[in-house]
């Protein structure tokens, strides 16, 4: 049996009304120890989002397990390299409409964050008034949150090399989801990238219902870039891969010259995208009705504008709208959600200071980077500060930088600064890139790096922040001191 | 006259995964920057090396899917590249393009991938995968070659952008500023490795150096690397040459004495590269 846990006591879907029937003392204890520790880091101001779910399923190792299991509409789980907060916000922005979303929006996308996220929705007796369960799950934590939560629906963007310090090859980790999706039942619904062959591939051997997404234009407006594939060959028969189009690394419009494989056609779609310059976005939406077969007469179709740059947020657009449109949300109620939303924290971000702008973008690894770099080589005059820190969350090895395109920006640079644990690593790459670099704005501490390049701007400027993970946090801190007037964080 | 050189990077569409590509953008930079004209040519699967005079081969590292292919096509080059490094050609390898060129590659399933026997050394597949700041002494007989061949000048540069270093400039009687702490670099190699292989080199086989924080080629031996002739296989990621200017040096000036004769090579302004070698070795000794 593949869900041993299911047990009567826990049944998948109790009413919300229903309270657990018979006592679980080991959960009980566990939720009860989580909530104190949520109340001593909250207290401290440590930002903890973690600690909570870790020492809970110290106690109780099954605690997602029976958490999830009664709630109402199941769990959705998102995972992906690049995206999966941006998707996740998105989604349950659109899914709060219709239902009561629990979501570790703040929290950490281990198995502990999602296990910290219940217990602080949970009464003390291990009650949940949550409908319908959302999680953003680490790329290597899926396996492990897929078995624990039992998911309704999987959501897979993408894979790219990412972190190999931590994750080893970027085959292994497909490797492992593949194995954890063969083992899901015919009941889970699988929503895929069409245009990552990494990811499509995925559908083989799954048992249940397959949606995918993706791009359907030829051509896209953004700047060439030099892309790093991870994948150039059928991951089924070891073909040279043959693309028609090439949007993004390995992703496209693609098929294998000698076995069957090949991009399968999105029932969830965009064409005509354009990608403005306020870092705005605009494209022609498809979606077929997902719940019955293809029939060419049965599609939604609707023109999107909003405000999400580049290429990378339309395939967690798409994703977003996909899990919508299971969920039964109405197509003009996602086009609104979707005009509406504004990024997590850090993913894009626009502040003020006084008269002057800063633009932030996470940047992690070389595809994500490069699609940042080309949504930013838009512009001109570009003021740009790079920050490269090398701690266990953004990556302890720098060689990825090598692997990004920083050249499509050098003649449309004005100002350059660079900061972080690494900013002599980062200086030595934009000095083989081509870029005149002056060392007195490279600077290993971040703050001091904002102060003085903001300094540097004129009036009306823009400052482009990019920024790997860790660093985040300091931006935002050095921002808020200097007194920005506008910042999105909920 | 102009210097010329050919760089070959092998299967660069497949051994691709770990940003070693910096260490080809550092050979034509450093080339360029001193006015020697330095060609890439990319030669990968079904491509025969025969018809061409490489003077710098460099081959980095994959992924194992990618690692079974290219060591398959390999042995189809492997009387080529043998008979280059015998004739003083400069190779550079990494990772899985350095297992490839040992003898053989037996992975953790059993599978045997055959080696071309450049390096006498194998490499057997572990469980515990070797993810870390690799910092390594480098090995005595090459020390000294590899400071002879750096520019003394370049040193001068050292410290101009950074007040803090400048309490430890000495001065030498050309008027030179010289720092003692980076003459201790110059002996050391830094990177990143992330490894499953161990390796274990034959009892001829002359390590790149010694580890001093990392694994190295097997974590147990305490070394990294091989060097044969100028051919030289380790594990370390970064990219390395960036970093290490003084080994890419070494490597360019062994390239222009196989086609020329020994050249003095041009100093260049390296303070940025020798502020990222150190901050890399802090951040290496914190780990």
């Amino acid at each position: 049996m593949i869900y041993p846990w299911k047990s009567a006591i826990y049944p998948r879907k109790s009413s919300a009304n229903d309270t657990i029937s018979s006592v679980d003392p080991r959960l009980i204890i566990a939720i009860f120890i989580g909530k104190i520790i949520a109340f001593l880091t909250k207290l401290t101001g440590s930002g903890a989002t973690a600690a909570p779910g870790l020492y809970a399923l110290k106690i109780d190792p099954s605690l997602v397990k029976k958490l999830s299991n009664q709630i109402q509409h199941g769990s959705i789980i998102i995972s992906g390299t690049n995206g999966k907060t941006t998707t996740a916000r998105l989604t349950s922005d659109i899914l709060s409409t219709k239902f009561n979303v629990i979501h570790n929006r703040q929290g950490s996308n281990l198995l502990r964050g999602i296990a910290s996220t219940l217990i602080s929705k949970s009464s003390l007796l291990g009650k949940i008034n949550e409908n319908l369960a959302l999680w953003e799950v680490d790329e290597a934590t899926l396996p492990e949150a897929i078995e624990n939560t039992n998911p309704q629906v999987v959501v897979l963007l993408n894979l790219f090399r990412d972190q190999l310090d931590r994750y080893g090859e970027v085959d292994i980790v497909r490797n492992k989801w593949q194995k954890i999706l063969e083992k899901l039942p015919k009941s889970t619904t699988l929503i895929l990238n069409a245009d990552d062959p990494g990811i499509s591939i995925l559908a083989n051997n799954f048992r249940g219902k397959v949606i995918f997404f993706g791009v359907n234009d030829k051509k896209i407006n953004l700047p060439e870039i030099s892309h790093v594939a991870d994948i150039r060959h059928c991951l089924a028969c070891g073909s040279n891969l043959e693309y028609s189009t090439l949007l993004s690394a390995h992703m496209g419009h693609y098929k294998c010259p000698s076995c069957n494989f090949k991009r399968p056609s999105p029932r969830v779609t965009v064409s005509n995208l354009k990608f403005n310059r306020n870092f705005s976005t605009s494209g022609q939406f498809s979606i077929f009705n997902l719940r019955r077969k293809y029939q060419a007469n049965d599609i939604f179709q609707f023109s999107i504008h909003y405000n999400l740059p580049g290429l990378y947020n339309v395939y967690n657009v798409l994703a977003a709208t996909a899990v919508a449109r299971i969920f039964k949300i109405k197509t003009s109620v996602i086009k609104k959600s979707l005009e509406n939303f504004t990024a997590a924290f850090g993913r894009f971000q626009s502040v003020q200071i006084r008269n002057k702008s800063v633009l932030i973008f996470l940047t992690k690894n070389p595809t994500g980077t490069n699609e940042v770099l080309r949504t930013i080589a838009t512009k001109n005059k570009i003021n740009l500060l790079a920050i490269l820190n090398d701690k266990i969350a953004d990556g302890r090895d720098v060689s990825w930088i090598w692997d990004t395109n920083w050249e499509i920006l050098k003649e449309k640079i004005k100002i350059l600064s660079v900061s972080g644990t690494r900013a002599w690593d980062l200086a030595t790459r934009f000095k083989y890139a081509g870029f005149n670099l002056s060392k007195k704005l490279v600077d290993e501490d971040i703050s001091y790096s904002i102060n003085s390049t903001v300094k540097n701007l004129h009036n009306k400027d823009t400052l482009s922040i990019l920024t790997t993970y860790t660093a985040l946090l300091e931006v935002q801190k050095t921002l808020s001191k200097m007194g920005s007037t506008q910042w999105h964080e909920q | 006259m102009n210097y010329k050189l050919n760089i070959c990077h092998l299967y660069p569409d497949l051994m691709d995964t770990y940003g070693d590509k910096g260490n080809i953008i550092t050979l034509v930079q450093r080339c360029k920057w001193r006015e020697i004209d330095a060609k890439v040519s990319n030669i990968s699967i079904n491509q025969s090396l025969s018809t061409f005079d490489f003077d710098v081969y460099f081959f980095g590292g994959g992924q194992d899917r990618q690692q079974v292919i290219v060591g398959k096509d390999l042995q189809k080059k492997a009387k080529d590249l043998k008979n280059a490094v015998e004739n003083g050609a400069v190779l550079l390898s990494i990772c899985g393009g350095y297992q490839l060129l040992q003898n053989y590659f037996k992975t953790l399933d059993g599978t045997m991938i055959k080696g071309i026997g450049l390096f006498d050394a194998h490499t057997i597949g572990s469980t515990t995968r070797m993810i870390q700041k690799l910092l390594i002494e480098i090995n005595p007989n090459l020390q000294k070659k590899i400071t002879e061949s750096y520019p003394p000048n370049a040193l001068s540069f050292w410290g101009s952008g950074d007040s803090r270093r400048l309490q430890n400039q000495n001065q030498t009687d050309s008027g030179q500023v010289l720092d003692p702490d980076l003459r201790a670099r110059m002996t050391e190699l830094v990177g990143f490795e992330n490894h499953s292989g161990k390796t274990y080199s034959g009892k001829d086989l002359q390590p790149l150096g010694k580890v001093l924080v990392g694994a190295g080629n097997n974590g147990e031996d305490k070394t990294e690397g091989a060097v044969y002739k100028n051919a030289f296989g380790c594990y370390l990621h970064g990219s390395l040459l960036p970093k290490n200017p003084h080994f890419a040096d070494y490597l360019i000036s062994k390239a222009l004495e196989r086609r020329y004769r020994k050249i003095k090579l041009k100093p260049l302004d390296d303070s940025i590269e020798w502020q990222a070698h150190q901050s890399a070795i802090k951040r290496t000794i914190n780990q």
